[in-house]
């Protein structure tokens, strides 16, 4: 059986490569990836204390949940970063600095 | 009734009298400036027919006054107004006779002098001056008319005033007469702090306030007013010391002499007839003031200038130089006479020294003239005004020389003439006066005899050199074309000769007693003493053709003996005893000095005080300019970049960039977490 620190673990370097992506990346998908990164390790985390959860498979439905929040989040983020193109002919996050115009 | 408007009428005519000639000078300094001679000559004549008729009217008569309220200081009041005595009468009778006869003359003499009609206006402003001193009636108005005299006779002396010589002989003449009207100003101040009024007949007027001020226990007391005995010598000598300049004495004589640069007709109707009377005529309107003290210097003073003149006259060449140190001399003679007490000798000598000092001023202008016209017909170059180039004139100016003569002989006192009578008047006089007196007052009657007989020598080499010598310069035939001066001049001439004789002014010859003009004013208290009224004249007739004789065989014989003589009388007497050079080096030089030291001082003392402070202000200011660059603005600028840097390190953190926001979040809850959790 493996053990939950190993879960943790993972989900913590997921959550950091995630976290990295964001804070670095220019791209308005990268960045996006990054963010689904991190919210993959809180699926993770979700799933691995679902073991010592009094109700069985709570985890599991709360990271069920979570999977479609973030692919629904995901098909909004993708709408906007579309739009954003079609507004500023860019996706690279640190040009795009108006709100309007 | 009848009194009161004839003394109104004869107010009336004297003011006209006065005022014509200010009229003249009115009309042509600022109206046409062609015929001026013809306004001038009509109003002066009118004036002196005038003046004859009030003294036609009121001659030995009880004086006429009439006052005016002038003005108000305080309350105060002063008047002016008028006197008509025997003096003023005879002053504006002379005065104006005199001016008509220089009017005529100057018509021909000054022909074509471009600026004629300055002089014609200043002529009639001298004469409304000279007139109106006459008969002013109180000290202060006076006093403003013996100003606006000196003013006129500057401006007539520089009438040329292109010639730096004349300008120079005006500023002169004006400085001296400045310092006399500082006396006179003394002492109209102190009468008038002593009795408050400036009136002349209140205070020299018989009963006046000076005669019945009396002088007790060192004090000059009048009423209840009292004030040190030194004040009436100090007043007296105040008003002496404006007479001297006037008439010429002698520590303030020598501006006479350059006087002569002005025109001779000038020269003739100012500086010997009129003018330089006024100073003798102040002494004799104030005549009470002076105290014993005061007569004695008048008495020393115009002795030595009648004898210094007259050795200095001895050797100039100038023929006016001559005529000037004369009329010096013979104002000595006047100025001796008030002091010991012979008014009415002076006032006598004053009236005849004017028609016969006019005449020989008058005959060497005609000399002058005709000599200058020859030297510009010839186109020589001579100096038309000196004797050594005269001579023979006699055959070829007759008129003239006639005149020269009688003139001559008025002065050296011959009988017959007027100056026989007014000169052994005075002598008479002085030895009447030395018999009251001792020590060296004795002196002072042979001093001016003299004098008398010195006056004799100069007077005989003028005439000698002028008309008889032989000309160094120009030969006989061109001597003959020397002609006698035009109409004008000459009619001129021959008027005055007629008053140069005894029977204008005494029907006697031989006695001034029995003349109308001695009568008529006070007769002096000297004891008489008949043995000197026969003896003196004999002695000075004697003494006098003896020395024309002399005279005769030294300058026209052998008539260049003084020539020779460069001894040391002839250059004292020939450089007017080193005054001039005395003065400058005295007064001129000094003053100079003084002017250049404070220069100096100015230069070196004030002005580096001045700009050392100057210097420090700057050194403070530079200061204060450093504490405000690096102190007061270095704070307000501290607080500027501190806010700026505040400002800038605010700004960092808006970058604007969203990632660069979260990392700075992550920081912080990250920080927040380390802490909370070891902390």
């Amino acid at each position: 059986m493996i053990p939950l620190s190993h879960f943790l673990i993972i989900s913590a370097c997921l959550f950091c490569i995630g976290l990295y992506a964001v804070l670095t990346k220019k791209n308005a998908i990268q960045i996006l990836i990054g963010i689904e990164l991190m919210i993959n390790a809180g699926v993770l985390n979700f799933v691995a204390f679902g073991r010592h959860d009094k109700i069985n498979g709570g985890g599991q439905m709360f990271a069920l949940f979570v999977i479609v929040l973030a692919a629904a989040g995901v098909a909004v983020a993708l709408a906007i970063i579309l739009n954003v193109y079609k507004h500023f002919k860019t996706i690279d996050s640190t040009k795009i600095d108006h709100l309007k115009n | 009734m009848g009194g009161l408007e004839f003394s109104k009428l004869a107010g009336f005519i004297s003011l006209l009298v006065v005022f014509l000639p200010f009229l003249s000078f009115v009309f042509i300094i600022f109206g046409k400036k062609k015929g001026g001679e013809n306004l001038a000559l009509f109003n002066i004549s009118l004036a002196f027919i005038l003046s004859l008729s009030l003294v036609y009217l009121n001659w030995n008569k009880a004086p006429l006054h009439y006052q005016l309220n002038w003005f108000f200081i305080g309350e105060i009041e002063f008047k002016a107004g008028i006197l008509l005595n025997n003096l003023s009468l005879l002053m504006i009778s002379l005065v104006s006779g005199i001016s008509v006869l220089v009017h005529i003359y100057s018509r021909s003499y000054m022909k074509n002098d471009s600026n004629i009609h300055r002089y014609w206006a200043y002529l009639g402003l001298f004469c409304f001056s000279m007139l109106g001193l006459s008969i002013s009636d109180n000290l202060l108005l006076i006093y403003l008319f013996w100003e606006l005299v000196g003013f006129s006779s500057y401006l007539l002396i520089g009438f040329w005033f292109t010639k730096r010589a004349a300008s120079q002989a005006a500023k002169k003449a004006f400085i001296m007469n400045r310092i006399g009207d500082i006396g006179f100003l003394v002492g109209i101040m102190i009468i008038y702090g002593q009795f408050h009024t400036l009136d002349i007949d209140a205070l020299f007027g018989e009963n006046g306030l000076i005669i019945s001020s009396i002088i007790k226990d060192n004090f000059w007391v009048y009423g209840t007013q009292q004030i040190p005995e030194i004040w009436l010598t100090l007043a007296g000598i105040g008003f002496f010391i404006g007479a001297m300049a006037k008439s010429a004495q002698f520590p303030l004589h020598t501006w006479l002499p350059d006087a002569m640069e002005g025109p001779t007709s000038v020269s003739s109707l100012i500086h010997a007839a009129t003018m330089v009377a006024a100073g003798v005529f102040l002494i004799a309107r104030v005549y009470p003031i002076f105290d014993p003290l005061v007569l004695n210097i008048m008495v020393f003073i115009g002795s030595f200038t009648a004898f210094m003149a007259a050795t200095i006259a001895l050797t100039q060449n100038d023929i006016k130089r001559i005529l000037a140190y004369s009329t010096i001399s013979q104002l000595g003679f006047m100025v001796m006479a008030m002091g010991i007490g012979a008014y009415t000798e002076s006032i006598f000598h004053l009236t005849t020294h004017a028609f016969f000092k006019c005449l020989l001023f008058l005959a060497a202008g005609s000399v002058i003239h005709q000599l200058h016209h020859y030297r510009d017909k010839l186109g020589l170059d001579f100096d038309y005004q000196d004797i050594r180039m005269m001579g023979g004139l006699r055959k070829s100016m007759p008129l003239t020389f006639i005149g020269m003569c009688l003139a001559s002989a008025a002065l050296i006192g011959l009988p017959f003439t007027s100056g026989y009578l007014s000169k052994d008047a005075i002598i008479i006089s002085a030895f009447e006066w030395a018999e009251t007196k001792n020590g060296l007052a004795q002196i002072l009657p042979y001093l001016m005899v003299i004098t008398s007989w010195l006056t004799v020598v100069y007077i005989c080499r003028l005439l000698f050199k002028v008309f008889f010598a032989k000309s160094k310069l120009l030969t006989v035939n061109q001597i003959e074309e020397i002609k006698d001066p035009p109409k004008n001049m000459s009619y001129v001439l021959v008027v005055l000769a007629f008053f140069c004789l005894f029977f204008v002014f005494s029907l006697h010859p031989f006695s001034f007693e029995n003349s109308w003009l001695w009568n008529a004013f006070p007769s002096s208290l000297i004891q008489k003493n008949d043995l000197f009224h026969w003896l003196i004249p004999l002695v000075l007739s004697f003494g006098t053709v003896v020395l024309s004789v002399l005279s005769y065989l030294l300058y026209v014989k052998r008539n260049n003996i003084f020539k020779s003589e460069q001894n040391i009388l002839y250059r004292f007497s020939k450089r007017e005893w080193y005054l001039n050079e005395i003065y400058s080096y005295v007064f001129t030089s000094s003053l100079e000095k003084t002017s250049k030291f404070s220069y100096w001082f100015d230069q070196k003392v004030i002005d580096a005080l001045v700009l050392k402070s100057a210097s420090f202000v700057r050194f403070i200011s530079s200061i204060s300019v450093l504490i405000d660059k690096y102190l007061i603005d270095g704070l307000v600028n501290a607080m500027g970049s501190l806010a700026k840097g505040i400002g800038r390190l605010a700004q960092n953190f808006q970058t604007g960039k969203l990632q660069q926001y979260l990392a700075t979040m992550l920081l912080l809850v990250i920080t927040f977490f380390i802490l909370i959790y070891f902390l």
